[in-house]
């Protein structure tokens, strides 16, 4: 087995072993479920119609919090109590550790997206039916998820690469995802065109709500993918730098 | 085994290592001592790969560390400082994912398994969370981590700090046990431990090394070695003075006094120079004379006479009363770092470079050394009058003032009071 699938395992396992994971998801996953049908113009019920889209604008925040809670630790707190000397004089190679992390604690992430799968299951195919419900613009919504959750560990594996203090990880992700997440509030703001097209192209919502319509775009899954490309990239000079700084 | 060349760190601006060099052969079991933030963890991880210098080289087993890390960290166990564990895995769990990482098979790591339990006493550990275990176990996990792999170079950071008695003791045992055929680079503060399981040491201080050598030429360094003599004076004769001057006639003997008896013997304390053993010129000057020794002891300092003498400089520049000039207050380091170079060179040929340099070394050495010897000459009472002439006994009673703990502190370019506040 290569190292990079040891250390994601390994990852898992102590995503699974903390109780972290856990409280995020008891806390997270009602709310969700709470905002889905209860909520007063946009519940299920309320819409009248079999969609799927606001189930999946609520878990894209859930995907958002729990990035932020999982990865804050990743690689702050390995630095700050040493493991990262230890792992790192394993023979291992940089890249290696960091594709490690970043899969380790994606798939957590991966794990609790797919818990939500069972809304849809569990109402439109067993046990309950409540209709014909068109599958296609659900699993272009998941695929959204997918991605955006890559790109909100990846960011937040950056920031947590960039400090020994998992508390500072955990504020400056939580701002910037925050930020990242909700620029669509901002726009009418500003009647600036450059900053507005900005805002918009930069915005995560916008994006995981049109692949939720059910509209795939490469524009979207390739800003999706580019960003914890270029984060894991970042992480690995961040690592590489302890050599010579 | 171990090979390292002219390594050296700069953090910054702040420069870590300068010029280390050491050599570490197979089946050594070295002492890398030094005060804190002497350069010991830059230089072990900087054999590991965990970070690169600035300038050297380092092989470990042969293997280049900047060319093929990779391989180095193969052939090495390393227990970093404090033994930094993932403590929410299981002792176990822990073990396997280190053995994993390095391939070591199911198999192969059951039986391994078997053995480090048995070394590193933790069978009774073994499913517990890393979390819950105190340090001294932890220790041990870490050294087990370090064997797993059965590798022929350890390299250990401080394999004892926050012991307590027992562990500590334990912990010795198993380098002991372990590292009968391996090499090892043992860190630690501890010098009775060095002497427990080294033969060899390196000091460093302030990023140098000031000593390399076996631990009786080390402990020779601080410039201080004694000899008693007693000689029988049944009847009064031969004399205290008859005595002392033909003691004192001995090639080699700096210094004599006489030490109080009870009027049936005299007894003389010697010094001499730190190298070199002057009881068979003592034994045959006795026989000669017809004196009766009833006792003729050679002394060298402790260790820990050695260590502080070598790393004063270090211990002065905490409490704030390095005003000196850099040069000058790197003199007595360099003048016991020569010291140890001439002592080496009498035991092997060096290399032409090398030798030029270390002319040059210690060129600068006697003289930086005289300088500080000449402030600190009101300190000096012993009889170093008597210093022969000889060329290199200078430099070695140079290299002796200098390293005189009382010497560099009177030097008079600025006050240490002053400065401590």
């Amino acid at each position: 087995m290569s190292p990079t699938w040891i250390i994601t395992k390994r990852e898992l396992k102590a995503n699974f072993d903390t109780p972290v994971a856990y409280i995020v998801l008891c806390l997270t996953l009602p709310a969700v479920a709470f905002n889905f049908f209860l909520n007063k113009d946009l519940g299920f019920f309320d819409i009248n119609r079999a969609s799927m889209t606001w189930l999946i604008e609520n878990v894209s925040v859930l995907v958002v919090i729990l990035a932020t809670v999982l990865t804050m630790r990743v690689m702050a707190d390995e630095r700050r109590t040493g493991t990262l000397e230890m792992l790192i004089t394993l023979p291992v190679k940089d890249h290696q550790v960091i594709v490690g992390k970043f899969l380790g604690t994606w798939a957590v992430v991966l794990c609790a997206v797919a818990l939500t799968l069972l809304f849809p299951l569990t109402m439109f195919v067993w046990p309950w039916k409540l209709g014909a419900l068109d599958w296609g613009p659900v699993l272009s919504g998941y695929l959204g998820l997918v991605l955006q959750s890559a790109a909100c560990v990846g960011i937040g594996m950056l920031v947590s690469s960039l400090t020994e203090s998992q508390v500072i990880a955990f504020v400056v992700t939580t701002i910037v995802l925050a930020f990242l997440h909700s620029t669509n509030f901002l726009i009418d703001s500003t009647e600036t065109q450059w900053l507005r097209m900005a805002l918009d192209f930069i915005n995560f919502d916008s994006r995981v709500k049109s692949l939720a319509r059910g509209l795939v775009t490469t524009r979207d899954i390739v800003y999706f993918l580019s960003i914890p490309i270029l984060c894991l990239m970042a992480s690995f000079h961040m690592l590489e730098r302890r050599k010579w700084a | 085994m171990i090979e390292a060349k002219s390594l050296t760190k700069y953090f910054g601006s702040f420069r870590a290592l300068d010029r280390v060099s050491f050599e570490v052969k197979k089946g050594e079991i070295v002492g890398f001592l030094g005060p804190n933030g002497a350069g010991k963890s830059t230089t072990m991880r900087i054999l590991t790969c965990y970070i690169s210098a600035s300038a050297g080289t380092a092989r470990v087993h042969g293997i280049d560390a900047f060319e093929d890390p990779l391989e180095v960290r193969r052939k090495i166990g390393y227990l970093p400082q404090r033994a930094p564990l993932y403590v929410e895995m299981s002792v176990w769990d822990y073990l396997r994912f280190c053995s994993e990482m390095r391939g070591v098979d199911t198999s192969t790591f059951k039986t391994r398994m078997k053995k480090i339990v048995d070394v590193c006493g933790l069978a009774r550990v073994l499913g517990k969370d890393i979390r819950t275990l105190s340090h001294g176990y932890r220790q041990r996990v870490g050294l087990g981590q370090a064997l797993l792999h059965d590798p022929p170079v350890l390299i250990l950071d401080e394999p004892t700090s926050d012991l307590d008695p027992n562990e500590r003791a334990e912990v010795i045992r198993y380098i002991q046990e372990t590292g009968k055929n391996r090499t090892i680079l043992l860190s630690t503060h501890n010098l009775n431990e060095v002497e427990a399981v080294c033969a060899r040491s390196i000091i460093v201080s302030k990023g140098r090394i000031v000593a390399d050598g076996p631990l009786d030429e080390i402990k020779a360094l601080s410039g201080k070695v004694r000899y008693f003599v007693t000689l029988s004076a049944k009847g009064g004769k031969p004399s205290a003075q008859e005595c002392a001057d033909a003691l004192r006639g001995v090639a080699g003997v700096t210094a004599l006094r006489e030490l109080p008896t009870d009027g049936s013997s005299h007894r003389f304390e010697l010094r001499g120079s730190a190298r070199g053993d002057l009881r068979a010129e003592l034994f045959k000057l006795a026989t000669q004379r017809g004196y009766t020794v009833l006792e003729l002891r050679r002394e060298t300092d402790s260790l820990e006479d050695a260590f502080k003498v070598l790393t004063r400089d270090d211990e002065r520049a905490d409490r704030g009363r390095a005003g000196r000039d850099v040069e000058e207050a790197l003199a007595p380091a360099a003048a016991t770092a020569a010291a140890a170079a001439a002592a080496e060179e009498d035991d092997e040929e060096e290399d032409e470079g090398d030798e030029a340099d270390d002319d040059e070394k210690v060129d600068k050495a006697a003289e930086a050394a005289k300088a500080a010897g000449d402030d600190a000459d009101d300190s000096e009472d012993d009889a170093d009058d008597e210093e022969e002439d000889d060329e290199e006994e200078d430099e070695e009673e140079a290299a002796e003032k200098a390293a005189e703990p009382e010497a560099p502190a009177k030097s008079p370019s600025k006050d240490p009071k002053k400065d401590g506040r």
